[in-house]
């Protein structure tokens, strides 16, 4: 009698086994002291993760068209799909999908603000701007200009680029909305704050057959243009340390770097195609888009060059103290 | 209707414009396959030349010139490309501007690779040859050369040269035209000819003929033709010897019975003439009557060819019977008829008819016979046939008359024949009855000897 109750009890436990093997398979874990820089790859969807001095800790591999994701707080990320009806929100501690998201298709692009703990999506099918809280709940929408995509926050404000538009709208982060619209070129893209010195820059492909050849540089708080950089060609990626900024040219396959007025630093020819820049403690990452490589730059020298899954279009950064 | 000539023209114009098209067609395809990939060939040789000026790193307003310049001296027009725009380096992003390559391409270009494109170009709103070459240093797309050529078809041939074109192709098919409806003319004339001969004989002209000009099947026909119409010329001028004969072999009992019936109604003659006379109308009528039941039978049995019924009889016997009824009239003559017959014959026959020709025959042996002399009778099988033998030692016929001998009213000696009572048709009816038998008359002669007549007919196979 006993023997048949254990084999019951066995069987069932075999299936439970079974049932929470499938459910609980997941990608590899990133540990929470981890710093990491990752790179989105579009054409063969994945991200792939690497260490400050560039090897490689995991590659998480998807069969979903994924065309983006942020990094949220410090141990999720959310991957969105322009083609896809819903945005996933993966724990990367334990390389398991956390959540769902509904976006409906049009998705262009994700944005985190630390310290509102609101992340914000894009839509070119709706041309809205939605945010959620922390739980993937929707909170707000709002109706913007011809397809918004660039997004970036400072004080309590969210800027957006409308990508098809002359318009950077500006919203109040919780409310969403728009307190100001300012004027600026047809496909701009790329952008970021530099509250240092009250301005804001911008970059973008240029309109039509022309290559856009400036960074556009703004008041913070007026939308005034205060200044123009003219070193780059079709710069599209920023990024931003204590004091400097990181500019990719996308048309010209370089990395320029500026001082926080714009004066520039020193350049580079780095990547086949660099469509993202970030930095690791001290040392500048580009991906280039054509060529499927990561590139780590230190005192103006690339230092490593590491193949990469096709077509690396983001690049996401995660430092934690050691 | 239209003749049928013009319906063969007509056909073979037909052909001729299918060929014609075909050919524009065929060509059309040829010179696509053949000039357009030497044209292809040779631009990736020269974009390949070109692409060797490229020495890596940005694409020069240096290179970009020197590539211009090659357009003074090159068939094919050729520009370096090194707007990142045109090179459709923003995709992924979406781009509001029509590049000068697409995505597949630009990847194609980035593993070096070099691109040919055939067809529709926005660009140049045309049809060109294109080929791409790129300007790679690394992993860089730094620029492309791209090359293109119009694709002319031969339909967008200055207009000059169309009008050349065409109206050679319609020259050279009216001149065809010319010559086909020419030679076939010359092919239908001998058929012309047959129309206008086959009209004038159905308008009773039979001696028409047509000329044979050729061995073909026209030839033949025309020949065919020829001894046709010879034939129904020689059966109606027969036709018409015979209503001539017939109307004269009547006439001339007719006028005796006529002259001496007249002679008794207004008592001319009397006592021993009259009675001649009687006797000579008596006679004359028989004449008639004889003639006039020869030429009915002679009809009926030209009409009546298969209706014949034959069947096994002993041959002997009817020989017999024959030779029986024919007796006195030798006896007459005071001629032996000398009978030698097979008893065992058994031949496929009609027994009247076949009693009527031996009659024939016979009767014309002892009518052509000297007084005193013999007739052989005989009967024999020979090559499983039978054969009957008369044969006798009388006049004999010419031999230029012998081939005639059995046509009818055919007299080898007019006057005298009429004198023996025959009426010139008994051998025509011999021939006609052993042809019914699915039998051979044969006839030997031979002037002041004798005759021999033999004749075959079928007989029952031996059990």
């Amino acid at each position: 009698m006993t023997i048949v109750k254990d084999r019951k009890v066995f069987i069932l436990l075999a299936i439970l086994m079974v049932l929470t093997g499938c459910s609980e398979k997941g990608f590899t874990p990133i540990n929470h002291h981890q710093s990491f820089v990752g790179a989105v790859n579009i054409v063969e969807p994945a991200v792939s993760f690497y260490d400050p001095s560039g090897d490689k800790i995991a590659t998480w591999k998807f069969d979903k068209a994924y065309t983006g994701a942020v990094l949220i707080q410090k141990d999720q990320i959310l991957m969105y799909g322009h083609e896809l009806n819903e945005a996933d929100l993966y724990q990367l501690s334990n390389g398991k999908k956390k959540a769902t998201i509904e976006t409906g298709v049009g998705a262009t692009n994700a944005y985190y603000d630390e310290k509102n703990q609101l992340f914000f999506i894009t839509n070119s099918a709706n041309n809205t701007v939605t945010s959620y809280d922390l739980n993937g709940k929707k909170l707000n929408q709002t109706k913007l200009g011809n397809y918004p995509m660039s997004m970036a926050s400072h004080d309590g404000k969210l800027y957006v680029v409308n990508y098809k538009d002359t318009v950077l709208s500006v919203l109040n982060m919780k409310t969403l909305e728009v307190e100001q619209e300012w004027e600026i070129d047809k496909s701009s893209n790329g952008i970021v704050v530099v509250p240092e010195k009250n301005s804001i820059w911008i970059g973008g492909h240029g309109e039509g057959s022309q290559p856009n050849q400036t960074v556009d540089i703004y008041d913070l708080h007026t939308g005034k243009n205060i200044g123009v950089l003219e070193a780059a060609f079709m710069p599209i990626g920023f990024a931003k340390s204590d004091h400097e900024v990181y500019i990719v040219n996308h048309g010209s396959n370089e990395l320029v770097v500026t001082n926080l007025s714009g004066k520039v630093l020193w350049h580079i020819e780095v990547g086949a195609n660099p469509f993202s820049v970030t930095y690791i403690r001290d040392q500048i990452v580009v991906a280039g888009y054509d060529d499927s490589k990561v590139y780590f730059i230190r005192n103006g020298k690339i230092e490593k060059e590491i193949e990469t899954n096709k077509g690396p279009f983001q690049l996401l950064v995660r430092e934690v103290g050691t | 209707m239209k003749k049928l000539s013009i319906k063969i023209w007509a056909l073979i114009l037909v052909f001729l414009f299918i060929t014609i098209a075909f050919m524009y067609v065929f060509t059309d395809i040829i010179y696509e396959q053949l000039y357009v990939e030497h044209t292809k060939d040779s631009m990736v040789e020269v974009g390949e030349n070109l692409q060797t000026m490229y020495i890596g790193g940005k694409v020069t307003d240096e290179l970009v010139d020197k590539v211009d310049q090659y357009n003074l001296f090159s068939n094919y027009k050729v520009f370096a490309v090194r707007n990142p725009k045109e090179l459709s380096a923003c995709l992924p992003f979406e781009i509001d501007y029509d590049t000068l390559i697409g995505t597949d391409e630009r990847k194609q270009l980035l593993q070096g690779d070099y691109i040919t494109k055939i067809g529709y170009e926005k660009r140049f709103d045309r049809q060109v040859i294109s080929v791409i070459l790129p300007l790679t240093d690394q992993d860089r797309l730094e620029g492309i050369l791209y090359l293109y050529y119009p694709l002319a078809k031969i339909s967008e041939l200055p207009k000059k040269e169309v009008v050349i074109l065409i109206s050679s192709v319609l020259l050279f098919a009216i001149v065809v035209g010319y010559f086909v409806r020419k030679g076939i003319q010359l092919l239908m004339k001998p058929l012309n000819e047959l129309h206008e001969a086959v009209e004038n004989m159905s308008r009773r002209n039979y001696e028409t003929r047509v000329s044979v000009t050729s061995k073909d099947e026209i030839g033949k026909l025309s020949e065919a033709f020829n001894e046709m119409a010879a034939e129904i010329q020689r059966e109606d001028e027969e036709q018409r010897t015979f209503l001539a004969t017939v109307s004269h072999e009547l006439r001339t009992p007719i006028s005796y019975v006529k002259g001496y019936s007249e002679a008794i109604q207004n008592n001319f003659v009397e006592g021993k003439e009259k009675e001649e006379a009687m006797e000579l109308i008596v006679r004359e009528a028989n004449r008639m009557e004889r003639l006039t039941n020869e030429i009915f039978q002679l009809a009926r049995s030209k009409n009546n060819i298969e209706d014949l019924e034959l069947y096994p009889i002993v041959l002997a016997e009817t020989v017999r019977d024959s030779v029986k009824l024919l007796e006195q009239q030798a006896e007459n003559k005071k001629i032996t008829l000398s009978v030698s017959l097979d008893e065992n014959i058994i031949a496929l026959a009609n027994e009247e008819k076949l009693k009527q020709i031996f009659i024939n025959v016979i009767e014309n042996a002892i009518r052509y016979s000297m007084v005193g002399s013999k007739v052989n009778i005989m009967t024999k099988i020979m090559k499983e046939k039978a054969v009957i033998e008369i044969a006798d030692n009388g006049i004999g016929i010419p031999s230029e008359d012998l081939p005639h001998i059995t046509e009818r009213f055919y007299r080898v000696n007019k006057a005298r024949s009429r004198a023996d009572g025959g009426s010139g048709l008994g051998l025509s009816i011999v021939d006609q009855l052993v042809t019914q038998h699915n039998g051979k008359l044969a006839i030997v002669s031979e002037l002041g000897k004798g005759t021999i007549v033999t004749i075959t007919i079928p007989c029952m196979e031996e059990i």
